[in-house]
C-alpha cells in the first residue's frame, strides 16, 4: 500500500525496489575522499608547494585509512559477497566496474609505498630505539633494512615523488573511473553524461582538501597545537579553485541537458524540481558550493584575523562535505527514483536496520577515522606538522 | 636498487605471483570455452526442469484423444491445454500425479473475454453485467469447443 | 641515483616473465583435465545451428496475463514478489482537449498484468488503448552483458542472453544497464535474474512457457536460422518495430503495432 504512493506515472514492473542503496552512495564518497586527500598531498611532493608540506605526510595517512574501506560498502552490498573477489580472476575487460579490483590494488600500493618511502627514516629510527614487540614492529615495517644515510634517504625523496607522479593519474583514474561506471549507462538519462568522470574527479578533490583541512584543524585542537595559518590558507585556496571548476562542470551539465532538450527532458525536470529539488539545489549547490565559495572568496580578501579566517574556512569545509555527500547522493539515488521507461519516477526510503541500511553505512564511514587514528600513533606525521609552527611562531 | 627497496618488490613480486596462483587454480575450467563466461551454465541452464509439457503431450492415443480431437478442431485450438489446466509436465510423466481440475469460474474466463476497451475490438468479449446472469460459462458454453452452446 | 632504469626493467621484465610462466604452468595443468569439445551439447541439439528470435503482434494481445502467469510457474519465479520475467503493459491514450494540446498517456501493469487489468477510465475518455507484452529483448549488442564486470552474463551462440547463477557476484550494475527494465533481482539466490526465452525448453524443441501459454497468438517464437520459420516470415513481411532502437541494443524481440507511446 505504502509503495502505492512512492511511486508516480509508470515504472517498469521490476523497478519497485531501488537496487543501489546508500551504500552505493557511500562508495564514490569515500573513493572522492582518498583521492582528493592524495592529491592534496602531492601538491607538495610533485609540485613542491612548500606551504602544504606541513599536512603532506598526514595528507597520504588520510588517502590510506580511506582506501582500506573504500572496498567495503561495494562487498557489503554484494548479493554473494563471498564471489567478490572474481571481480580480480575473471575481471569482463568491457565493464566500468570490471577494473575495480585492479585499479584499486595498484593504486593502493602506489599509496602504501609512497607512505613507507616517506616514513621510512621515522620507522628505522624506531626500530632502533625500541625493545619488545615494538622493535619486531618497526623492524617488520622496515622489511629488516636500517640503511638511512643521507644518500639514500635523499633518493627513496627521489623515489617517492616518482611514484607520486605516477599517483595523481591513478588517483585520477580511480576516480575517474568511478563516475564513468555511471555515465556509462546509456539506459539512465540522469547518468549518461561523458562529463560525469571530470565530475566526479573534481568534486572528489573537492571533498578530500575539505575533509584534510577539518581533519588537520581538529588533529591540532586535540593536540594542543598552533595551527599553521599558511599552509591551511592555502590548502583553502586551492580548495576554492576546484569549487569552481567543480560548480562549472555540474552546472554545464544540467544546462546542456535543458538546453537539448531531449526525449528524457519531462523526467530530468520532474527529478530536479520534485524528487531530488531540495538535496540538489539546496544542499549541493547552495550549501556545499555557493557559501562555501563565497566564505572562501573573503577568507582570501580579508588580510590578517587568522581565527576568524579559520573559523570560515571550517564552516566552509563542513558545508563541502556535506554538499559532496549530497552530489553522491543525488547521481546514484536520483538517477534510480526516475524509471527507465521515463514516464514514472520512484522513491528511495532508506532503512536503518538492513544489510544495505544507514546503520552499516554509519559504521563503515566511522572505520577510516579509527583507522586514520590507529595508524597515525604508528607513523606519527605530527612532526613537520607541528615543527612548521613552531618555526613560525 | 638498494636493500630496501629490493625486498620491497620482492615481496609485492611473492603477492602477485601468489595471486596469479590462487587464480588458476580458483578459475572455474569452464570459463573461457566459449566467450568470458562459464561455460558448464550453459548447460546448468539447458537441464533446468521443465513444468509445461506443451498439448502435443495430451493427445495420445491411450491418454485424452477425444477431448484433444474435439479441442483441436475448433475454435480454442489457439488455447494450450496447459493454459487453462495449468502445468502438465509431472503427469505427463507419472499419470497419478493428477492435475488440479481447470479453473472453471466466471472470472477466469473472462480474463480474455469480459469486455474491457483495451481489447483488440474483433476479440469475441461480453458484458459481464448483462451476459448470462451469475451463471458460470461452462453452464452454457463448452470450452473444448466453445460454440457449442 | 642508484636504482638504474636498466636494472628497474630487469626486475619488472623478470616479475611478467615469472607470473605468466607460472599462470601457463597452472592452467595448463588445469585445463588439460578438460575434453576440447565445441558445443554444450549432449543431446543433439547444435547451438551453432539456430538462431532465436522473438515477435510480439500487440494487435493481438488482449491483455489475460496468462503469459506472465505460466513463465513464473515455469521458471519458478516468486508470486509474492513484484519481479517479472515478462510482463503486459496498458497504455490508454485520452482524449486532448483542443486548447492545450496536451496528450496524457496513462501507463499501468497492475501485477505485471498476471491478474488481468479492470477498466477505471471511461471508453468515453479514450483515443485509444491497446496491450504492449513486454519481456528481456535477448539484445545482440546487450548493455547487461556489457557491464557484468564478471563474466556472469553472456549470449550464446543461439542468440539467447542468459544469467549464471553460480558465478553471479549480485552487484546489480547489470539491473541498471538494462533500459528495459527486464531484469530483476533474485533474493533467494542474490543474484541478477531475467527471462531465458526458456533456454532449458528451446533447446529441447518445445516453445517458451509464455509462447504455449497465449491463448491468441500474439507472441510467436521461432529460429531466425530456418527460413520457412514463422518469425522470420513476419520480419521479412510486416512492419516491424523495436522498443528503444535508439540505444543500438540491437534487440531480437519485434514489434508488430508498436505504437509512438510505448516505452
Amino acid at each position: 500500500m505504502m509503495l502505492e504512493n512512492l511511486i508516480w506515472g509508470y515504472v517498469y514492473p521490476n523497478e519497485s525496489e531501488i537496487q543501489w542503496s546508500i551504500l552505493i552512495v557511500l562508495y564514490p564518497y569515500i573513493t572522492g575522499l582518498v583521492a582528493g586527500a592524495f592529491i592534496a598531498s602531492s601538491l607538495y611532493h610533485v609540485f613542491g608547494k612548500n606551504e602544504i608540506k606541513p599536512v603532506a605526510r598526514f595528507a597520504l595517512l588520510t588517502a590510506l585509512s580511506f582506501l582500506l574501506v573504500a572496498m567495503m560498502p561495494l562487498l557489503v552490498h554484494l548479493g554473494r559477497p563471498e564471489r567478490g573477489i572474481e571481480i580480480m580472476f575473471t575481471p569482463h575487460v568491457t565493464s566500468a566496474m570490471s577494473g575495480f579490483g585492479y585499479i584499486f590494488s595498484f593504486y593502493l600500493t602506489i599509496v602504501v609505498l609512497e607512505i613507507w618511502l616517506s616514513f621510512r627514516e621515522d620507522i628505522v629510527k624506531k626500530a632502533l630505539s625500541s625493545h619488545g614487540w615494538k622493535e619486531l614492529l618497526y623492524s617488520s615495517l622496515a622489511l629488516f633494512s636500517f640503511d638511512i644515510s643521507e644518500k639514500t634517504l635523499h633518493d627513496d625523496e627521489k623515489f617517492a615523488k616518482k611514484l607520486a607522479i605516477i599517483g595523481i593519474p591513478s588517483a585520477a583514474f580511480l576516480h575517474g573511473y568511478v563516475g564513468f561506471i555511471f555515465g556509462g549507462i546509456k539506459a539512465n538519462p540522469w547518468w549518461s553524461t561523458p562529463l560525469m568522470p571530470i565530475i566526479f574527479l573534481m568534486s572528489a578533490i573537492v571533498s578530500g582538501i575539505a575533509l584534510l583541512i577539518l581533519l588537520y584543524i581538529v588533529a591540532m585542537k586535540i593536540r594542543k597545537h598552533a595551527i599553521d595559518h599558511k599552509c591551511l590558507q592555502s590548502l583553502a585556496h586551492y580548495l576554492w579553485i576546484f569549487l569552481i571548476l567543480d560548480v562549472t562542470l555540474e552546472l554545464l551539465e544540467i544546462i546542456s541537458m535543458k538546453y537539448a532538450s531531449r526525449e528524457d527532458i519531462d523526467i530530468i525536470n520532474r527529478l530536479l524540481s520534485d524528487k531530488i529539488g531540495f538535496t540538489f539545489w539546496g544542499v549541493q549547490l547552495t550549501l556545499g558550493i555557493l557559501i562555501p565559495f563565497i566564505l572562501l572568496l573573503m577568507v582570501s580578501l580579508i588580510k590578517k584575523r587568522d581565527t576568524l579566517k579559520m573559523i570560515m574556512i571550517s564552516i566552509s569545509c563542513i558545508f563541502v562535505v556535506i554538499g559532496v555527500f549530497a552530489m553522491r547522493w543525488n547521481v546514484v539515488i536520483g538517477g534510480q527514483e526516475i524509471s527507465k521507461s521515463l514516464s514514472g519516477t520512484l522513491t528511495y526510503v532508506p532503512v536503518f536496520f538492513s544489510q544495505e541500511g544507514v546503520l552499516p553505512a554509519i559504521i563503515i564511514f566511522i572505520l577510516p577515522f579509527i583507522i586514520l587514528r590507529v595508524v597515525t600513533s604508528i607513523l606519527p606525521p605530527w612532526k613537520d606538522m607541528e615543527e612548521e609552527t613552531q618555526k613560525l611562531n | 636498487m638498494q636493500p630496501h627497496l629490493k625486498r620491497a618488490f620482492t615481496l609485492l613480486a611473492l603477492v602477485i605471483i601468489a595471486f596469479i596462483l590462487v587464480r588458476s587454480l580458483v578459475v572455474p575450467g569452464s570459463f573461457g570455452q566459449y566467450g568470458w563466461y562459464r561455460g558448464d551454465s550453459v548447460n546448468e541452464l539447458r537441464n533446468l526442469t521443465v513444468n509445461y509439457a506443451e498439448s502435443t503431450s495430451c493427445g495420445g492415443e491411450n491418454c485424452h484423444k477425444i477431448i484433444y480431437d474435439v479441442w483441436v478442431k475448433d475454435r480454442h485450438k489457439t488455447v494450450n491445454c496447459e493454459t487453462c489446466h495449468g502445468p502438465a509436465e509431472k503427469h505427463v510423466l507419472n499419470p497419478r500425479e493428477t492435475l488440479t481440475p481447470a479453473n472453471d469460474t466466471r472470472e477466469y474466463c473472462g480474463k480474455c473475454h469480459f469486455k474491457q476497451i483495451a481489447r483488440p475490438e474483433l476479440f469475441p468479449q461480453i458484458d459481464p453485467d448483462t451476459h448470462g446472469q451469475d451463471l458460470r460459462c461452462v453452464y452454457c458454453h463448452n470450452p473444448h469447443k466453445p460454440w457449442f452452446v | 641515483m642508484d636504482i638504474s632504469r636498466r636494472e628497474f626493467t630487469k626486475v619488472g621484465c623478470r616479475i611478467i616473465i615469472g607470473a605468466t610462466a607460472g599462470t601457463t604452468i597452472v592452467e595448463s595443468l588445469i585445463t588439460n583435465g578438460i575434453a576440447a569439445d565445441n558445443s554444450p551439447d549432449q543431446s543433439g541439439y547444435d547451438w551453432e545451428k539456430h538462431f532465436w528470435g522473438f515477435v510480439v503482434d500487440t494487435r493481438k494481445c488482449i491483455g489475460c496475463g496468462r503469459c506472465a502467469n505460466a513463465c513464473k510457474l515455469e521458471n519458478k519465479v516468486p508470486f509474492d514478489e513484484e519481479v517479472y520475467r515478462t510482463w503486459i503493459e496498458r497504455y490508454r491514450v485520452k482524449k486532448t482537449s483542443l486548447e492545450t494540446r496536451e496528450e496524457e498517456v496513462v501507463i499501468d501493469s497492475p501485477n505485471g498484468g498476471i491478474d488481468g487489468f479492470v477498466d477505471d477510465i471511461p471508453a468515453e475518455e479514450l483515443k485509444k488503448s491497446y496491450h504492449v507484452p513486454k519481456l528481456c529483448n535477448h539484445c545482440d549488442n546487450a548493455p547487461c552483458v556489457q557491464v557484468c564486470p564478471v563474466g556472469a552474463t553472456y549470449e550464446t551462440k543461439d542468440g539467447v542472453v542468459l544469467v549464471d547463477f553460480q558465478y553471479c557476484i549480485g552487484c546489480r550494475y547489470c539491473i541498471q544497464g538494462c533500459p528495459y527494465g527486464a531484469r530483476y533481482f533474485n533474493t533467494e539466490k542474490g543474484t541478477a535474474d531475467k527471462c531465458t526465452w526458456c533456454y532449458h525448453r528451446i533447446t529441447k524443441g518445445l516453445l517458451p512457457a509464455c509462447v504455449q501459454a497465449c491463448p491468441t497468438g500474439a507472441r510467436k517464437f521461432g529460429d531466425m536460422m530456418d527460413k520457412n520459420s514463422e518469425v522470420n516470415k513476419i520480419i521479412d513481411e510486416e512492419r516491424i518495430n523495436l522498443l528503444k532502437p535508439d540505444l543500438g541494443t540491437k534487440p531480437k524481440v519485434f514489434y508488430i503495432g508498436l505504437d509512438r507511446e510505448v516505452k
